[in-house]
Parts: structure tokens; sequence; C-alpha cells
């Protein structure tokens, strides 16, 4: 026996002993146990050491097992890393505490199944981890915001994409990413190009049938689609090219099946040249689906879009009645001739660029001068042709109902004013509210009561800030940082350090024989702010859930942030059904602190009924009145538009809540309205103005931005 | 305690570039003639600093210009004494050069400047048409050349930073806004020498951003961020690279933001 041989033996004695001593009397009973130590020895002293540890490690909870887990630990070193072991190990322990010896085993013995499944595990690309990124780079590409969700086919119904929730078929988690990319993509791309125009898709409906001419047309569309992208996005189109076919017999039949669609090819072709196509293309060889295709599920577009189109349309003229209101209160002389000599024909909207390829380019013209439009409005325009390719002319001059507004004026009472009157000891305060039909107020039309929200569990508040302990700390900095920026104060009489600028005036005016000033000293200041915030907490029915849930956690922790900044705030709740019975929940008072009595009844707001949102912003807004600060703000959180049991739904809500707010900014309060409607755009403006209002995507969103708009709004 | 600036006072002798996107040239000049001040809105680098260079042009009247910030005083506007050699020499500020030379005085974000500073600006710009320099004792009388020109971004949301009304209503307001895309278009070849058909793509990415306002974006890239990306493509920058730089990095920290920018930048080119 040579030297290295001898070695060699009494290594693998060396290493059947070792695991003997750890593992017990089960090794010898392996059937392979010399072969599996020979294949240990010859690992690494590393993957030895790691062994050894394990096999003592299992055999302290069962023998058998490290015997099974000696037996495949040299395959497992085969096919994993040592990190990969290691889960494989902890699998089968947990799979032994919970379920027992013979699946802990079989978790063991089936080394190779794991090890597939870790592959898979590290280039499969999930939903989550893309869906972010899609969100915004959909919303950037342009057209109808597009939600992103999750199911189980990938498709599209015009509002929002679903994707699959996992990605696995190219090689590489980066390769799945960009097919979710391209697959949203695409999704988009119907949208845009107008795949779900309203008429060709009842066409494509009454025509074609699921099984046959369906797939047909979708692979036409794929092809009119695909030249349009590759026009508009040359660089995603070339990517989608790369990931686009199966195998290479694919890609042949897609180049032919695309010469014989070439007409589809054009700037001009349109889903209704695809159409009219499938009759000619319906024998040819069809190739299989690009990978980022997607389903096409015509009928749920359709239900989506019958609800869409209605909606849509009397929101534009809503909104076109109120800039047509504008623009005859700015010409009051023409109003009279023009208005009536020919009441409708309008506004009118033209294409400004080529009209097929580019829905974005058209202009809205009122009696042929341009107008300029809003970001709403050009949403608004935007999604109606995407959905119809043109705008009828009964959508911008509505035949009927041109109502006639004269300009906004008070009733010989002033907005607000309230009579109290007492019932059953508790008190109710009467308000005004503004009917627009009408164009008067309904006086001492609200009876409203205020009550306190009845207590609620507190650990809510502990368990909010430890949920978002990371988070409440970066505001907490954040809004500590704003305190810094204002605290040196020049000219002071007394201060901690010299004013510079005042010494070198106070020198001239004793060399040019003046008085001289005092003030020569720069002071920090704890604070320069003035601010008094009330928090108008919408608790409606439909926050039920997440809402609520999420309007609380923002309350929390949005008191711990305003109280660092030492501004003074309050936050009512408010709901109601009917005029007869509005009510405001009281949460916190300005002159309350922030103790354990409003922590409780922070989380004991719960969803009660109705929005109706005027007679609280008249109410809450007396109360704000009555802060002494400088600048007052008045923040709603909400999550739609006004509406009430009855009457008060629709426009007339809308314009009570707006007349409300007029008076507000009369007064010197900032109204100010944060929302999760994602519909909001369209009335918001009209209520808020502009730019005073904003829209949380997500409801779980909502703590994380809150702060943050708060912030930006008080500096 | 710093000098007032008088480097920013210039005649411009060569004619800036400027594309016109409406009658802003016309009411301007109207505007000038009838002694009336102007406040031009609208969001960062959509060309309000350069359409006042323009009109500095083409009125032949040298400009004045101040960046307001929050620790400018009306002392800053009028001027102060300094000590010289135990001396005092009184050195005007740049609203009261440009008064006295007839220039047009530009004041660059004036939401930004301290409250004080009204006092100063609100007799000048109603028919009284004076400024009071309280420490030399004078009554200047504004000679009809000088003009007063305000810029101010609307989209701040904040409410400590809005103009008062009793400040924009002494103003004659001209709105900048994004530019259509054609002229848009236009700009970013004649200012970068890039071909018609980079400056169409980037153009295209621009709106994409701008989609992103609102969501996640505070504000969309503006002709200026897409001019220099353009620059940077003229100088043998891959496109991507110069839309990553010059646009996204700008825009935004957000790094799920920062990368749908990018993809949009790779779509488009």
């Amino acid at each position: 026996m040579s030297d290295g041989a001898r070695q060699n033996f009494l290594n693998l004695i060396r290493i059947q002993k070792d695991l003997e001593k750890l593992s017990g009397p089960v090794l010898a009973r392996l059937p392979r146990a010399l072969d599996v130590v020979a294949e240990i020895a010859d690992l690494e002293r590393e993957a030895q050491d790691f062994i050894y540890h394990w096999t003592e490690v299992i055999a302290q909870s069962n023998e058998e097992l490290a015997a099974h887990f000696i037996a495949n630990a040299p395959a497992a070193f085969r096919f994993l890393e040592q990190s990969a072991v290691e889960g494989w190990i902890l699998k089968a322990m947990d799979a032994f505490d919970n379920r027992g010896l013979g699946f802990a085993i079989e978790v063991l013995d089936e080394l190779q199944n794991y090890a597939a499944a870790r592959i898979r595990h590290e280039t499969d690309c999930r939903f989550e981890q893309v869906a972010g990124l899609l969100r915004y780079l959909v919303r950037g590409l342009g057209g109808r915001s597009l939600q992103i969700a999750s199911e189980v086919l990938a498709y599209t119904d015009t509002e929002r994409i679903f994707l699959p929730p996992t990605m696995g078929v190219l090689e590489g988690r980066a390769a799945n990413a960009a097919l979710y990319k391209c697959t949203a993509a695409f999704l988009w791309a119907q949208n845009r190009y107008g795949t779900w125009r309203y008429r060709v898709l009842e066409e494509a409906i009454r025509t074609l049938n699921a099984t046959q001419t369906w797939p047909v047309y979708q692979r036409l569309e794929s092809v009119r689609l695909r030249a349009c992208l590759a026009r508009d996005l040359p660089g995603l189109a070339r990517e989608m090219e790369t990931i686009a076919y199966v195998d290479d017999r694919a890609r042949e039949l897609w180049r032919d099946f695309t010469r014989q669609a070439a007409p589809l090819q054009a700037t001009t072709a349109t889903a209704h040249d695809s159409l009219a196509l499938v009759a000619e293309c319906r024998n040819l060889t069809l190739p299989p689906p690009l990978r980022f295709q997607g389903e096409m599920f015509p009928a749920k577009v359709r239900e989506v879009l019958l609800r869409r189109v209605p909606r849509e349309k009397a929101a534009l003229q809503r909104t076109l009645n109120a800039l047509q209101r504008d623009l005859d209160l700015q010409t009051p002389d023409e109003q009279d001739a023009s208005a009536r000599a020919e009441p409708a024909n309008r506004f009118s909207v033209s294409a400004a660029g080529d009209k097929t390829t580019d829905t974005e380019q058209y202009e809205l013209k009122y009696n042929d001068q341009r107008m300029p439009m809003g970001p709403e409005l050009d949403a608004l325009l935007n999604s109606i042709l995407q959905d119809l390719g043109d705008i009828d002319d009964d959508y911008l001059n509505p035949p009927s109902n041109r109502d006639q507004y004269p300009a906004d004026h008070d009733s010989g009472q002033a907005p607000g004013t309230e009579i109290d009157a007492t019932d059953d000891g508790i008190k109710v305060t009467l308000y005004p509210e503004w009917d627009y039909t009408r164009q008067r107020f309904r006086e001492a039309f609200c009876a409203l009561t205020e009550q306190d929200v009845p207590f609620g569990d507190e650990d809510f508040v502990a368990q909010t800030r430890a949920k978002y302990q990371g988070l409440s700390k970066s505001i907490q900095r954040v809004f500590e940082a704003i305190l810094s920026e204002a605290q040196r104060q020049k000219r002071q009489a007394h201060g901690d350090e010299l004013d510079l600028d005042a010494l070198v005036e106070a020198h001239v005016d004793r060399l040019q024989g003046r008085e001289l000033s005092d003030r020569l000293y720069t002071h920090f200041r704890k604070s320069g702010r003035s601010v008094a915030v009330m928090f108008m907490v919408d608790m409606s029915g439909s926050t039920k859930g997440w809402v609520n849930d999420a309007e609380r956690e923002s309350l929390i922790l949005l008191c711990e942030a305003v109280a660092t900044l030492g501004d003074q705030y309050a936050i009512y709740g408010f709901s109601g059904r009917t005029n007869k019975r509005c009510e405001i929940y009281r949460v916190k008072t300005f002159n309350e602190p922030y103790n354990s009595e409003v922590k409780r009844r922070i989380s004991g707001m719960a969803p009660k009924a109705y929005t109706r949102m005027g007679v609280a912003i008249r109410h809450l807004s007396k109360l704000l009145q009555a802060a002494q600060a400088r600048t007052k703000l008045l923040i709603t959180l909400s999550d739609g538009k006004p509406e009430d049991y009855g009457s008060y739904r629709g426009r007339y809500g809308i314009e009570d809540t707006r007349h409300a707010l007029l008076e507000v900014k009369r007064s010197g309060i900032h109204p100010f309205c944060i929302t999760i409607d994602k519909e909001a755009a369209a009335y918001l403006p009209q209520m808020y103005g502009p730019s005073n209002f904003t829209v949380v995507d997500e409801v779980q969103k909502l703590p994380y931005k809150v702060a943050d708009i708060y912030r930006r709004l008080t500096t | 305690m710093k000098p007032p600036s008088t480097a920013a006072e210039r005649l411009i002798e060569t004619e800036p570039y400027y594309e016109p996107s409406g009658h802003e040239i016309e009411v301007f000049a109207a505007a000038y003639r009838n002694q009336l001040p102007i406040l031009l809105k609208g969001p960062t680098g959509c060309g309000k600093t350069r359409f006042i260079h323009y009109m500095s042009w083409h009125l032949k009247r040298p400009l004045v210009t101040v960046a307001c910030h929050d620790d400018l005083t009306a002392a800053d506007l009028i001027g102060r004494y300094l000590v010289r050699g135990g001396e005092t020499e009184w050195l005007d500020g740049p609203l009261t050069y440009a008064v006295r030379h007839g220039a047009i005085c530009y004041l660059d974000e004036i939401v930004e400047a301290r409250k004080d500073t009204s006092v100063v600006i609100h007799p000048l710009c109603d028919d009284r048409r004076i400024l009071p320099v309280d420490k030399l004792g004078q009554l200047l009388q504004v000679p009809p050349e000088f003009c007063l020109v305000v810029s101010y971004n609307p989209g701040y949301q904040s409410v400590l930073k809005d103009l008062k009304q009793s400040t924009r209503q002494r103003f004659v307001a001209l709105e900048f806004s994004y530019l259509s895309a054609e002229l848009e278009q236009k700009i970013v070849c004649t200012e970068s020498g890039v071909d018609h058909a980079t400056a169409r793509q980037l153009v295209k990415f621009g709106e994409h951003t701008r989609n992103l306002k609102g969501s996640g974006l505070d504000e969309g890239a503006s002709t200026r961020l897409l001019v220099n990306a353009a620059k940077l493509v003229a100088s043998g920058i891959s496109p991507a690279v110069a839309c990553a730089t010059a646009v996204g990095h700008p825009l935004t920290d957000d790094p799920e933001l920062l990368q749908a920018i990018h993809e949009l930048a790779a779509a488009v080119f």
C-alpha cells in the first residue's frame, strides 16, 4: 500500500468513525455506507465540517433522519450551494417537527425536486417584484391611466392590466421581468391603439366566434399593434422581438403571417382593418401566440366599457358646462347675443396631428377659439377618444338643459350662519345648504349634531406604532428639520450672536449721527410657525375596511409628527344620513392634548353612513376660524365624492361642497383634500382648485403619504 | 454681508434664441409700453428666463436679474450703506439700480422672498410708480423705461409660498407651460444640434415623464432637461445614458420610479 493510498484509507476510517460517533449505529445500516463515506472524503474540508455539524444536530432529533441526511449529503453538495443545502436541511427538519419522520425523510430523499424548485425560485419573477415599476411605466406611457393587478391569465379590461402572479418561462429573473414588462406594454398598446374601441368591439363580438375566428383576429391585431409599437417605441419593440417567439418555427410562422397581413402595418391601419382581414386569413396556418400576447376577453371589456362610457360622457358635459359658464361670465356682453342665438355647437374637438395613430394630438375649440385644457379635462377627453375614436357632438354640446348660470351670489343671510336649537339635551346646529338648481341657499336646511367618538381599543395605537416604527422615526426627523430651518431670526434685541448686517447699519447710523437701533443680535427661537390644522375625516360607510384602517393609521402617525412642530390641530370625523341627521364626530379638539383618550377615540373611529360634505365643511371651518393662528388649513381625508341619501349626489353634492369651500376660502382658510378616489381628478379640481388636492393611488400608501403632504403644505 | 450684485446687469447684445408659443411677445411689449408690471407663471424650465432675456434684447433695455431666496429682504433689493475706511458709502440694490437706469428688473421666484419685499414692490407696481428709499430719504420717480417682471411657479402646494392677492392683482400675467410637441422638438434641435428624429423621440420621452406627474413625480421633464439630454446625445453619449443622467436622476431619487423612467427612455430609443 502506497503512502497516498494508506493516507486515504486512514482518512476514510476517520470519517466513518466520526460520523458513527455523531449519528450512532444507524450509519452502519445504510446500504451504501462505504460509498457514501468515500464520497464525503472527497469533499472539501469545509463541506465535511458542515456535514459533521448538521449530522450532530439532526441526530439530536432523530438518528434515522441523520442517517438519511448522510446518505444524501454528497449528492446535495453536487447540486446545491452550501447555503441551499442548509435550506434543504431546514425544510426536512421542519417536516420532521410538523409532520413526522416519514415526511422528513421524503424531503431528504427528493433532493432533485428541491434543487429544481430552488432553481425555479431563483429565476422566476414574481408579480410583486415588478408591480411598482410597471405601474409607473404604464402611467408614463400615457393614455387612460391603467391599474396593474394580478390574475392567473394576462389580459386587460381597459381599466386594469392583469398579469400572472409569476413568470418563469424564460431563463433568468431579468428575462422574466422583461417578459412582464413586454406583456404589460402590449396590453397597454391594445388600449392605446384602439383594439377596444367601442364600435369595433361590438362588431367583433357580433361577427367572430370564440374558437375559430377570435384567434385569427387576435393575431392580426398583434401584427398591427407591433407595427404601432415599432413606430412609437422602437426600443421597446426591439426588446419585444427578442423574447416574442417560443421557438424558431414560431418565428418563421409569424414572419409568413405578418407578410399576409402586411396592410395592417400601415400607419393608418385600425382594428377595423384587422377585422376585415379575418375572413381572408382564417385558412392560413396560425402561428403560436407571442409570449407577451396575453388573452382577449371581449365580454369583460364590454362590461367595463358600457359602465365607463356614460359616466365619462356625464363628466365631460359637466366640465364643459362649468367651462362655458366661466367663459360666458368673462364676456357678459356677448352672452345674450350669441348664447341665445345659437345655443348648441359651440365646443368642438379637432385632431391637431395624425388622428389614427396619435389620439393625444387634438385640441378643444370653443367657437373656433383654441381652449387651454387642464390635466383633468385632458385625461377625460383622452379616455373618451380611446373608447370612441372621435367625440360626438352631443358629448360636447348637449341639446337641452343648458342651464344659464347667474354669478354666484350670497343670500341675504351670510353663509354659515346657524340657528341653535335644543333637542333632548343634544345641541343641534342648523346650517344652510347651497342648491345649485335654485342658485339659492336652502336656509337652516341641515341639522347637525356633534358627538364624541366612542372609545376604541388602545392597542391599535401601539400596533400602528410598531408597524410603522421606521416610518414614524423618519417623519419625526423630517419634521424636526423643518423646525431648524426657520430658527435663526435676525435683528433681535437679545440673542446668542451678533447680527453683522445690523451692526454695520448701526455703525453707519452712528457715523451719520442718527439714532442707533438696539436690535443687533440673532436669536434662535423655537418656532416661527403659526399654523392651525383641522383634519376632517370621512367616516362614511364606504370607508369600511382598508380605507378606515389607513385613515386611522395616518392620523396616529400625523398626531405625533404635528405635535413635534407645535402646530395646533384638531380632528373631527363626519358622516350622516339625510339633512336631518348630519353628524360630526369629535376626536380631538384644538385645546385637547394628544392623550390616551384621543388615542382611544382615533382607534374607535368606525364607518358610519353617508358623505354629506358641505355642512361638515361649514361647521368645521367655523371651529377652525376660532383658532388663533396665522395660517389655517382644512385638510379633508376622503375616499370619494360627496353623496348622501336622497338628492345629495352627483352635481348637487359637488356644487354644495364647492360652494362651502368657496365660503371657507373667503374667510382665509386654505382647504386641501387628500383622497384615494382614483376618479377624483374629474371633480376635485372644481371643488378644491387645481393644485389643492392629492390623490393617493393605493390605500396602503396613505400613512406614508399623508405626513409628506402635510410637510409640503406647510413649509 | 454680501454686496448687492450688479454683475447681472447688462444690455443683451446678441439675439437670444426664443420660439414664441403664442402672443407673449406682443403682450409683453404692449404691457411694457403701458408701464404695466408683468408676472410670468409656469413650471420650471419652460422658458421664462429665456423669454425675459429675449424681451430685454427686443426692447433694448438692460436686464437686472435677482434670484429670490428666503432671506431676501427689502433692504437687499433697495440698497444699503457700507462702511469703507471709516466713511459711509451708499450702494444701490439691484431694484434701485434698475430704476435709476431704466432697466428691466426680473425677480425670479418671487414667492421665495421675504414678505417685507411687498412693501417696495407694491408702490412700484401700481399707478404711483415710485420707489421709496427710506435710508436716503428719497422717493424715486420711476422712469417709463423701467419695467418690473416677476416669476412664480404655481405648482408648489405650500400654502406659505403663495402670492397674496394684493400682490398678484397688480400684474399682467403671462402663463408658460409645456410646449406643443412640434415646437418643443424644434427648440431641442436648435439648442442642441441633434437631428429631428432624435429630438422627436426625446420630446416623446419628455411627455412620458410628464404623464407621471402626480403619480410619483412632482414635475415632469422640462424643456430645459430635454435640451440638456439632447446636448449630451449630440456629444456622442448614448440616448439611454443621456436620458438617465440628464432627465431621470435630476427628476427623482426614488429607485423604482427611476427604473421606470429608464425603461421609458429605453422604450423610446
